[in-house]
């Protein structure tokens, strides 16, 4: 069953045309990781998925409803079911470790705050950050802003998660403690869409992966034949650049 | 020096000090929240306004900034008149205060927009966080924590230059800190009498400062600085 059904959609910044006809289908429980030169639109489709960026045109569908990115309640709709981690963690800096993760379970989803604080405080030690309760962002790593934005995701009961190149600005002995969080979850059977430059990461959690330039889709395709034997040309030049680089 | 301390004459006088140091407060925070809400119109035009109301709102800020608080006030005094407006030394007071204050209120408080920060906007609208709820829990505690030192040193600023209404008359505490002087003459004990009350006053308007934005607006302000 498909999660999600992105048909025909186009988005625009102002006059800049960042998502060009989009069509992507994303089953329960799949994790589709989304490739591509910097500025060929991969965070603008997660930012799209929850009404950051309104289509201009298309069809999105979540769990065969259509939605109406102009009306509040199914924005809300979406926004219950999606939750997404950013690249620069978007924390609230007024608000303490746990502060951020149960502030939007208790005042905006009214979900009981004992029970909320008790899932918090599982999901924090999950991401092991049990110490840090009492801290306030400007506090901590990179690293550990990175796991607390994932428990306050996940603290939603999402259905699906969005990860926005949650590694990006992260040192690279950080990068691994945010990915074996990532994997833990994706062994849990979320559905993901994730924006990632970890090639080596990509490869080993997707189900799937898309590789997108100048706000198109190129190729969707399997992790190995994505990066074995692409199907386009384009994608064959990105994935030699990348590999070679590493 | 032949001088000897003798406070316990002056001393007799400090509950007719103390009356005096709460007309201070009185015009020191009804000219600080005239002015925090006037300079908040003026800085949500200056922010968001047409290009016209924002020349205006430049033209009122320079005026303002740019000349003296004693002269502002000065006119209001004795200028309007001139133009059948008549006001009290108190009023004429409060009132060149609260404009002059608007003016720097509404620079700090544009500052205050202009930092909001887009990420933790984002986050919230993912989160299904209503615009009061930004407003409660994001823009406000952060706006109060970007603007709280210089708003809180504003206020002392002018809970400092209240003593100006002392020339035109208004009994406040520098102006009966001039009368008991003129009466007894111990002005090494008056003046430093009244220095000690003013340091209290801005002491304790910065620790109710503190309270209220770490209490009310969540910001994350030290109450001893």
């Amino acid at each position: 069953m498909h999660q999600i059904e992105i048909k025909s959609a186009n988005a625009f910044y102002e006059k800049l045309h960042v998502l060009k006809n989009i069509d992507l289908n994303v089953d329960k429980g799949e994790i589709v990781s989304l490739i591509g030169p910097s500025g060929s639109g991969k965070s603008s489709l997660l930012k799209m998925l929850v009404g950051l960026l309104i289509p201009k045109s298309g069809k999105i569908f979540l769990n065969k409803t259509l939605i109406n990115f102009h009306n509040q309640s199914d924005l809300r709709n979406i926004r219950e079911q999606i939750a997404i981690v950013f690249q620069q963690y978007n924390l609230f800096q007024n608000m303490n470790v746990l502060k951020n993760v149960c502030i939007a379970p208790t005042k905006i989803q009214k979900r009981n705050p004992k029970e909320v604080n008790e899932q918090a405080l599982y999901l924090l030690e999950k991401v092991g950050l049990q110490d840090k309760l009492k801290s306030y962002p400007d506090e901590l790593s990179g690293g550990q802003q990175q796991r607390v934005a994932i428990a306050r995701a996940l603290c939603l009961n999402p259905q699906i998660l969005l990860l926005d190149e949650i590694t990006s600005a992260l040192d690279p002995e950080l990068v691994k403690e945010v990915l074996d969080t990532i994997r833990l979850l994706a062994s849990e059977g979320m559905t993901m869409l994730i924006v990632s430059h970890e090639m080596n990461f990509v490869k080993e959690v997707s189900s799937r992966v898309v590789f997108m330039d100048d706000g198109s889709i190129i190729e969707i395709n399997s992790p190995k034949n994505i990066f074995e034997k692409p199907s386009e040309k384009r994608t064959l030049d990105f994935v030699g650049k990348i590999l070679k680089e590493k | 020096m032949g001088y000897t301390l003798v406070y316990t004459q002056v001393l007799e006088f400090l509950p007719y000090l103390i009356k005096g140091a709460w007309i201070s407060l009185q015009i020191a925070i009804l000219a600080f929240f005239g002015g925090m809400f006037f300079g908040l119109i003026l800085a949500t035009i200056r922010t968001f306004g047409n290009k016209v109301s924002n020349k205006i709102v430049i033209c009122y800020v320079t005026f303002f900034t740019n000349t003296p608080q004693l002269v502002q006030i000065y006119f209001l005094f004795f200028a309007l008149p001139e133009f059948g407006i008549l006001l009290s030394p108190y009023i004429a007071v409060l009132l060149g205060m609260t404009l002059n204050a608007a003016a720097y209120l509404c620079e700090i408080q544009r500052a205050g927009f202009l930092s909001i920060r887009q990420n933790e906007l984002d986050a919230a609208k993912t989160l299904n966080f209503s615009l009061v709820q930004q407003v409660k829990y994001v823009i406000l505690p952060h706006i109060m924590r970007v603007l709280f030192p210089p708003l809180s040193n504003h206020y002392i600023i002018m809970t400092l230059g209240t003593s100006m209404a002392a020339i035109f008359g208004v009994e406040e505490l520098t102006g009966r800190a001039f009368n008991i002087n003129s009466e007894t003459f111990r002005s090494v004990e008056i003046f430093s009498l009244t220095a000690l009350i003013y340091i209290v006053i801005t002491f304790i308007a910065t620790f109710l400062l503190a309270v209220i934005g770490r209490y009310f607006f969540k910001a994350k302000i030290r109450i001893i600085q």
